[in-house]
């Protein structure tokens, strides 16, 4: 319905511009002045023809209006009976928090940045934010609606094939505004109820990632801003949030219980590798300037912006993280 | 080539639609700030039931004592119609008298504010509280300083009568500073009925479905 | 013959400032606009063009991020602001009062007070540069990224209070002018009698009258959070930030409509005056006009479509929005009507008219896609409103106004604008801003927001950005053979006469430039294009073709005296919004430079309605 909406408005306003562009053209060109050309005729108007070329647009106008508030209606709430799956988005700056209520089997789940969905299952978003305004828009697969504090904007939409969808925040909301993307991953039920039952089940962990678990929790005081181990509560997430307008150092951070089944971090910016993280850990500010964690983390209020860490204390940390499965 | 010579008289000044000049402007400027005023007003009824936390209206507005400004500031609106009548008659003691009549009423109602506000702010209404404060502060402020800026008018004008300025000839300095006089009034008039009669019942957020 | 006009110029240089510093002469005030509004428009380009380089190609870094936010917003501010409004005010200074007959406007002096405090606003915002606290809210500054803690500098201050300032300025002079052109017509300038483009301007001062206490009244809303701790827009405290978005877009949107407006009504002056007939619909043209600002104050929320208003919002908006396209339709149709059937000389000013109707059917065009409100859902915030914006205001706004500056630089100035350079500007802008904005139509539909610092080149953005950043270098060129021309032509330009157009308006019957007091004799107006009745007449019955009002000695006229209350009253101003970026604790007051302020304001006012417009004369 809104494909049909959108591809006769684009024909509307091709043929409009051809035919008014071409008049334009025509009168600019036939009736110019030549050597010995006398006075033109002074006409004034011709009112019939005015009355027409405003009552005629209006109609089409109307027309097309009202169309547009019927698509518009249309697409307002997923489909009767369809059992949306419910979702709450918050942005962040510069990040996005998913919040599933009820994943499946009422189990519930804090993600970030990447939104796994089953293919073929409406989804329904409640759009919030904890700081200012952002938008979120998945360009393939819906139209976009704010995120504003103190509201819940509701958004749904539907992945009719598996993929990975990009999505990028589409209001300015700061600094890192042009680095705040994310992407909805549809994927068959089957993987989608596993990617569920795996979430928050201890990884198995290695020495190494061991002794990043500890690190996260201990020296590296990353725990403060994000969680690893399960989803969060609306309350712990306010508490990081009042922490921060307080002006301590915390903030609200993404929740990294799945982060390894996650293509991109950082907001959907850099490919999940070791590499990476380890260059993001070593210093956030490289990658992304401006970003809270740079500024906030007791680890990093060195002189270079280096993290607190040696080098094997990082490497511990990106391979807990890469088993957060 | 042309020839320099004298301009050819000394003409009218050309006034189309035979109101003066000054006075159509102010009567622009009134509508704009009624846009103003407007907007304020707006943002109160706006916010109005969504404070978080008291006082709310309910605890804090003494209505019988702003009704007796308000009565106050509705007499200096006749005050004021009595000096522009003094002025069109050359009634120069009637002029200063009316004249300052208005402004002393006009600062009795401000009087009457001052108190209001610093009783508010003893009872822990202030402009950072919540959301009334704010909106009840920055809307009767902004009123208050117009009705401030039109007390030193009127005794602008007051002074300028004993210079012999103000006389039935430039009556349309009195009358437009009267326009602006009763516009404030006006306004007052709106004020007082949202946010003391209509709103001043308000009690704590509105729960909304 | 050019002494008579030019004597105030005469004398050292410090009596040559003086007198302009103490002008009151709407003519000199609407050059100082143009100067002022031309080096901002400038500024402006530079902004723009640091984004554009930045955005060249994927990954550019040739600003922080941060740089780059500040260039967007000071770019759309300056250009809204500081650029097209105050152009628009140059032309409405110049040639209002000529157009209509008129020796001066209703108030000279509040006009003069007009431009300084402009000119202060536009000192006040950029200063921020100088001390490194530049805003960088976007020029529409949403709440709460606006407020404290999210913009923590002062340069939002320096967003808000200079805007404040403008505010002021542009609201003083609507009054002003509304006054000029109800009252100061010549005998028989009936309204319908009036030039379309004046009654343009009068429509805008309306507009501009009632629009800017809304956004005043934001912007101090704006202000008093981030100085007093007031929770307008503070979540936490159940502040909405969707008011500051109302209170923004009901001033916003009839704001680019005083944008337009006075373009379009220029362009109905040049049409007619080289096409050698009429204007084709006078009265459908004035009242679409007039339909078209007072329909643009319903539809403002289309800028909120994502915001989440409810569907019974959004419907409606989007029906009101799709109707505005009617009467900007129909002014398209009659100007295509003014043409028809015409004798169209091509000089400079009329290849802008005809250009600015070309690009302003696209830009109008998008922006009936915008108006459907599920079509916007996917534009919104992308770079298809960046584009739809940029044919409007560049191909629409800035075209319009180079026409008219093609059209009355004779007339100001005596000289005529070289037609071989016009020609070239002409052609190299048309190309230079279609190889800028119309890849960004494509670059939008393909999922590319807008104000963003960079993008990746897995989006397939890079080319279409590298191309509109081409066109960029295209419109620097232009820009430059057009500032060269300027000069040139000023310097020596060959001698324009009286009327080089044999145009229909009445500030073609005086010299060029016209003399101080403008008419030596108020003109009687017999009709709509009064100058083409009268020389028209004068050829059918054999005449000779009536030249300039003849000059007289100016002393002998009655014209409104010099004064320096404007300008200290508009420094008094400015030093009330600087008191309010230094804060200094004394007793219970946090600003006490903007106490001191206050008080020169008073002063400046008082002492300015105390002294007499002109000196009595013995005449």
């Amino acid at each position: 319905m809104q494909g049909m909406l959108f591809d006769v408005l684009i024909w509307v306003m091709a043929i409009v511009f051809v035919i008014v562009e071409f008049v334009l053209v025509y009168a600019a060109i036939k009736f110019r002045h030549k050597p010995g050309n006398p006075l033109p005729k002074q006409t004034h108007g011709n009112t019939t023809l005015e009355v027409a070329w405003t009552i005629i647009p209006t109609i089409l106008i109307l027309g097309l209006g009202v169309w547009s508030v019927q698509v518009l209606w249309d697409m307002e709430k997923p489909p009767v009976g369809s059992d949306p799956l419910e979702i709450v988005a918050t942005g962040h700056q510069w990040w996005f928090e998913f919040n599933y209520p009820d994943a499946a089997n009422g189990k519930s789940i804090t993600t970030a940045n990447e939104l796994k969905i089953p293919v073929g299952r409406p989804v329904s978003l409640s759009l919030e934010s904890d700081d200012v305004i952002h938008s979120f828009w998945v360009p393939k697969l819906a139209g976009k609606q704010d995120m504003v504090p103190t509201r819940e904007n509701p958004l749904w939409f539907m992945a009719d094939e598996e993929g990975y969808y990009y999505g990028q925040c589409a209001e300015y909301c700061g600094t890192q505004h042009a680095q705040m993307k994310f992407a909805v991953k549809a994927v068959s039920e089957e993987e989608y109820i596993k990617w569920v039952e795996g979430y928050g089940e201890s990884p198995s962990l290695s020495t190494e990632a061991q002794l990043g678990q500890q690190l996260f929790a201990g020296k590296g005081q990353c725990i403060t801003c994000h969680s690893s181990a399960g989803p969060d509560s609306e309350a712990l997430v306010q508490a990081r949030v009042n922490g921060f307008l307080s002006g301590s150092a915390i903030a609200p951070g993404p929740n990294l219980t799945d982060l390894a089944t996650r293509d991109k971090f950082a907001a959907g910016i850099y490919d999940r590798n070791s590499e990476n993280l380890k260059d993001w850990i070593t210093n956030p500010d490289e990658l992304k300037s401006g970003n809270y964690m740079s500024k906030l983390a007791q680890i990093y209020q060195t002189e270079d912006g280096n993290a607190n860490l040696t080098e094997s204390e990082v490497e511990a940390l990106v391979e807990y993280l890469q088993s957060l499965k | 080539m042309a020839q320099i010579t004298e301009a050819a008289h000394h003409e009218e000044e050309q006034n189309c639609t035979g109101i003066d000049n000054r006075k159509l402007l102010f009567w622009v400027f009134l509508s704009t700030d009624c846009l103003f005023f407007g907007a304020l007003i707006s943002t109160y009824m706006v916010y109005r039931g969504q404070s978080l936390v008291g006082p709310y209206p309910i605890d804090i507005l003494d209505i019988p004592l702003t009704t007796i400004s308000t009565f106050v500031l509705l007499c200096s609106s006749f005050a004021m119609v009595m000096a522009l009548s003094a002025t069109q008659k050359d009634d120069i003691k009637g002029i200063r008298i009316w004249l300052a009549a208005t402004a002393i009423m006009g600062m009795v109602f401000i009087g009457f504010q001052i108190f209001e506000f610093w009783e508010f702010a003893h009872h822990g209404l202030l402009i950072s509280t919540n959301l009334f404060g704010t909106t009840f502060f920055t809307l009767t402020g902004f009123h208050g300083a117009h009705v401030s800026l039109g007390i030193v008018w009127l005794w602008v004008l007051f002074i300028l009568s004993f210079r012999g300025k103000v006389t039935s000839a430039r009556a349309l300095d009195v009358e437009i500073c009267g326009l602006y006089w009763h516009f404030v009034d006006i306004v007052w008039i709106v004020i007082f009925t949202l946010i003391y009669l209509v709103g001043g019942f308000d009690a704590g957020p509105v729960i909304t479905g | 013959m050019a002494t008579i006009a030019t004597k105030q110029s005469e004398g050292n240089t410090f009596s040559v400032i003086w007198s302009w510093i103490t002008t009151v002469d709407h003519k000199r005030i609407g050059i100082l606009y143009f100067v002022t509004a031309f080096i901002m428009f400038l500024v402006a380009g530079i902004e723009a063009g640091i984004m554009r380089m930045q955005l060249a190609t994927p990954g550019g870094n040739l600003v922080s991020p941060d740089v780059y936010n500040q260039m967007f917003t000071m770019h759309g501010t300056t250009m809204v602001f500081f650029a097209i409004m105050p152009l628009n005010a140059a032309f409405f200074n110049y040639i209002i009062p000529l157009a209509i007959g008129a020796r001066d406007v209703a108030f000279p002096r509040l006009n003069a007070f007009s431009y300084w405090t402009f000119l202060a606003s536009v000192l006040f915002m950029n200063f921020g540069f100088i001390v490194g606290s530049v805003p960088d809210g976007g020029w529409f500054a949403y709440a709460p990224l606006s407020e404290q803690p999210y913009s923590s500098n002062q340069g939002m201050e320096f967003w808000s209070i200079g805007l404040m300032l403008a505010a002021v300025s542009s609201a003083v002079a609507g009054l002003n002018f509304v006054v000029t052109i109800v009252n100061l017509r010549a005998p028989g300038m009936t309204l319908m009698r009036m030039p379309v483009s004046v009654w343009m301007f009068f429509v805008v001062q309306i507009l501009l009258a009632f629009a800017i206490p809304v956004i005043a009244v934001g912007l101090i809303e704006l202000t008093m959070d981030r100085l007093f701790g007031t929770l307008f827009f503070v979540t936490s405290a159940g502040g909405d930030p969707v008011l500051w978005q109302h209170l923004f877009w009901i001033f916003g949107h009839p704001e680019v409509y005083i944008l337009i407006l006075p373009p379009m009504g220029i362009i109905s002056d040049v049409l007619p005056a080289f096409a050698k007939k009429p204007l084709f619909g006078y009265p459908f043209i004035v009242f679409s006009g007039i339909a078209i600002g007072l329909m643009g104050w319903a539809v403002w929320s289309h800028h909120m479509f994502t915001v989440g208003l409810g569907p019974i919002a959004v419907s409606v908006f989007t029906i009101t929005t799709m109707l505005i396209a009617v009467p900007t339709g129909v002014k398209i149709f009659n100007w295509i009507g003014t043409l028809w059937g015409g004798s169209i000389e091509y000089k400079s000013a009329m290849l802008f008219a005809v250009g600015f109707i070309a690009m302003f059917i696209i830009g109008g065009l998008s922006g009936v896609s915008h108006a459907v409100a599920p079509s916007d859902y996917q534009q919104q915030d992308t770079y298809y409103i960046i584009a739809h914006l940029h044919y409007v205001l560049f191909g629409g706004a800035i075209l319009g106004i180079f026409s008219g500056i093609y059209f009355w630089f004779p007339k100001v100035t005596g000289k005529l604008l070289s037609e071989k350079l016009g020609k070239l500007h002409f052609w190299i802008t048309f190309v230079g801003l279609n190889l800028t904005f119309f890849p960004m139509h494509y670059l939008g539909m393909n999922g590319m927001p807008r104000r963003i610092y960079t993008y990746a080149t897995e989006f397939g953005w890079d080319n279409l950005n590298a191309l509109s950043s081409f066109g960029y270098i295209v419109l620097f060129v232009s820009m430059l053979i057009f500032v060269y021309n300027i000069i040139k032509s000023y310097k020596s330009g060959e001698e324009a006469g009286h009327d080089p157009w044999d145009a229909p308006g009445l500030e073609w019957t005086i010299t060029s430039p016209p003399p101080v007091y403008n008419f030596s004799e108020l003109p009687v107006v017999e009709g709509r294009d009064p100058y083409w009745i009268v020389k028209r007449r004068a050829v059918a019955e054999g005449k000779e073709i009536p030249g300039p009002q003849p000059l007289v000695d100016p002393s002998t006229v009655h014209l409104p005296d010099p004064s320096y209350w404007p300008i200290f009253t508009s420094v008094a101003l400015l030093i009330l919004a600087i008191g309010f970026m230094i804060e200094i604790p004394v007793w219970f007051v946090k600003y006490p430079i903007s106490v001191v302020g206050g008080l020169l304001v008073f002063v400046g006012v008082l002492a300015w309605s105390n002294e007499p417009p002109t000196k009595e004369k013995d005449h």
